[in-house]
């Protein structure tokens, strides 16, 4: 079985649907630069120029990049399974020989290089409009933000093994974007445990690379390896929800109904 | 009406020539010795809250060889696709082994897999937004075979189904019978040993349904693919299928060759007709010797339909019939179909 093939096929297939949905994707895109102008211009008016000062404003443009990055990381598959439990075709992906999880973990990877080019348009823009361009040393940026995101595409697993039992899970999509905020957001040095949860730790250790221009050698190991641990483990742990939440849905004989 | 091929296939537009039917290299998969699907002792219970649990299926066994075209047959809830989806993994068995080109589905998923696809019924089992030819890449892709190496199979698939013209329209923009026929080639262009259709011709007009049994006639005779068609149509499973399985409540009550089924009840189905009609006593004694029996009355003329469970018992009906003082015209053998054949089989539970 060339495993290989699939990738290549999954990956053919984003690129095509990502085609004929251009005007849903662009109207994604221009909807998140939205949100980010009223974020930076609320700030703006609520801080002043204290708000420009101090990291704030480079912390939001790299908390703002995570979120949206960890959004479209854990949403992907539990929206595609969903859809695919919809028009009737998630029977068919489960019939290659490569497995479920090779073509759900082949469209994942897809979807995050199309994520990657998506996030690097809204940097870019972001850091237009505010006039303050970051530390971008791809070398070190492009492993951390793997790292970062790998906890939410364990999430997305649990949620795409919901949505073949449940079907309709979007409302917790909502929840989810919530929590992140939170995650990105609270100060570590006040919340000591909250690193042992996803996005903390490497939202944190993207802000030294991006604001402070730090490179990944120069950085803790203990921060990296633990980093390193919570994004496989909470990758390993949704991968088990998800293949247990398999077994239920082919045990009830719901896989494809909706 | 569709005007017919050179091949006496019906064709949409123009006649299209016959092209034999071409096969990938390593097509076959399947060592004569070891057969294509190998059901043993198969049961699947579905567990309700605070109810009984449902059994969709109850100790089935079944084999096919590589070459066989099989027609299941039951009425709803029989378990037909719930065995199609049990062989393809999509549903666990409660018990039971199933083998597929000697891999057991449970512990070697993947291998199993390899040799078998299917089109599934009540799912679209395509992409809409994508063309014929995309969803043929993407299908045959997620089975590991590449556009490149297998074009040609792929390109001659879509010319036999007649969809050569259309490859690069969204599926979104056809017929219904033209996206069941894409569905049915991507099936086919995994080049897999066993393949499941489920509900083929579902939906579709008579002309299109004729056309896509005559392709699959076509193809079931000229290549050695297994191919299992589950279908309520009786004529697509007498039109395509060599052999065929009556399934009621799970279970196997007929298996046999639909010859063989045709010849078992043409051989008991007779309508004689009487030059008068016949007292009611007369027709209660009918009743008690024969099966089904139906009594029409034309003018003068009354009309016995019925079914015997032996040759023997046509002697008995003739007593009676004089008995009761009615002058038979005629005695025919009725032909019987296989629609007959499979309402009489699951009446009588089985071929008795």
């Amino acid at each position: 079985m060339k495993r290989w093939m699939v990738f290549v096929a999954v990956f053919k297939k984003t690129l095509i649907e990502m085609r004929r949905y251009l005007f849903n994707m662009v109207s994604g895109l221009v909807t998140m630069y939205l949100i980010f102008l009223l974020l930076f211009f609320g700030a703006k008016a609520v801080g002043g120029s204290a708000f420009q000062t101090g990291g704030h404003l480079e912390g939001l443009i790299v908390g703002y990049t995570i979120w949206i990055l960890s959004l479209l990381a854990y949403q992907d598959l539990a929206w595609q399974i969903a859809s695919d439990a919809e028009i009737g075709t998630l029977e068919q992906l489960y019939l290659s020989p490569a497995g479920f999880g090779w073509v759900n973990a082949s469209h994942m990877a897809a979807r995050f290089v199309v994520n990657m080019v998506i996030i690097s348009l809204i940097l870019f823009v972001m850091m237009l409009t505010t006039g303050r361009w970051l530390h971008l040393d791809l070398i070190s940026l492009v492993p951390l933000l793997v790292l970062t995101v790998i906890p939410c595409y364990g999430l997305g697993f649990l949620m795409g093994g919901l949505a073949l039992v449940f079907k309709r899970i979007q409302s917790s999509f909502q929840i989810l974007q919530f929590v992140f905020v939170a995650l990105i957001a609270a100060p570590m040095s006040q919340f000591p445990w909250i690193k042992y949860l996803p996005l903390a730790m490497g939202n944190s250790l993207l802000r030294e690379v991006m604001v402070e221009g730090a490179r990944l050698w120069q950085m803790s190991a203990s921060d990296l390896g633990l980093a390193t641990a919570v994004g496989v483990g909470y990758l390993a742990l949704g991968y088990g929800g998800f293949a247990y939440l398999l077994n239920v849905a082919r045990d009830r004989g719901l896989m494809g109904h909706y | 009406m569709l005007p017919p091929g050179g091949d006496g296939r019906l064709v949409a537009g123009r006649p299209q020539p016959a092209r034999p039917w071409k096969e990938a290299p390593d097509l076959s998969h399947a060592v004569d010795a070891v057969p294509v699907l190998e059901i043993q002792g198969l049961t699947k219970l579905f567990r309700r809250r605070r109810k009984p649990p449902v059994t969709a299926v109850d100790n089935l066994n079944l084999r096919l060889e590589a070459g066989e075209v099989v027609g299941l047959l039951g009425p709803n809830g029989a378990g037909k696709t719930t065995i199609i989806k049990c062989v393809l993994g999509l549903v666990r068995p409660t018990s039971g082994v199933i083998r597929v080109a000697g891999h057991d589905v449970r512990t070697e998923h993947s291998r199993a897999i390899e040799h078998a696809s299917a089109v599934l019924e009540g799912a679209r089992n395509t992409y809409w937004r994508m063309t014929p030819r995309e969803n043929v890449r993407f299908f045959a892709g997620l089975h590991g075979l590449d556009w490149r190496t297998h074009r040609e199979h792929f390109e001659n698939l879509l010319e036999r189904f007649g969809l050569s013209e259309r490859a690069d329209e969204l599926l979104l923009n056809l017929s219904t019978g033209m996206k069941q026929k894409v569905a049915v080639v991507c099936a086919l262009a995994k080049q897999t040993q066993l393949v499941f259709l489920d509900e083929p011709t579902l939906g579709l007009d008579i002309e299109t349904s004729l056309e896509l049994r005559s392709i699959l006639r076509e193809m079931a005779r000229e290549t050695r693919r297994t191919i299992v068609v589950s279908s309520h149509d009786m004529d697509v499973i007498q039109d395509v299928c060599r052999r065929v399985i009556i399934l009621k409540q799970g279970r196997v009550v007929a298996d046999d060759t639909v010859e063989s089924l045709l010849d078992l009840f043409r051989t008991r189905s007779y309508r004689i007709v009487l030059s008068d009609g016949l007292g009611g006593e007369v027709l209660q004694e009918l009743e008690k010797v024969t099966a089904g029996l139906s009594v029409a009355r034309k003018s003068r003329q009354t009309e016995l339909e019925f079914s015997l469970p032996s040759a023997e018992g046509l002697y008995k009906v003739i007593d009676l019939v004089r008995e009761g003082g009615a002058v038979i015209e005629t005695i025919t053998q009725r032909e019987p179909d296989l629609e007959e054949a499979f309402l009489r089989v699951i009446r009588d539970g089985g071929l008795k």
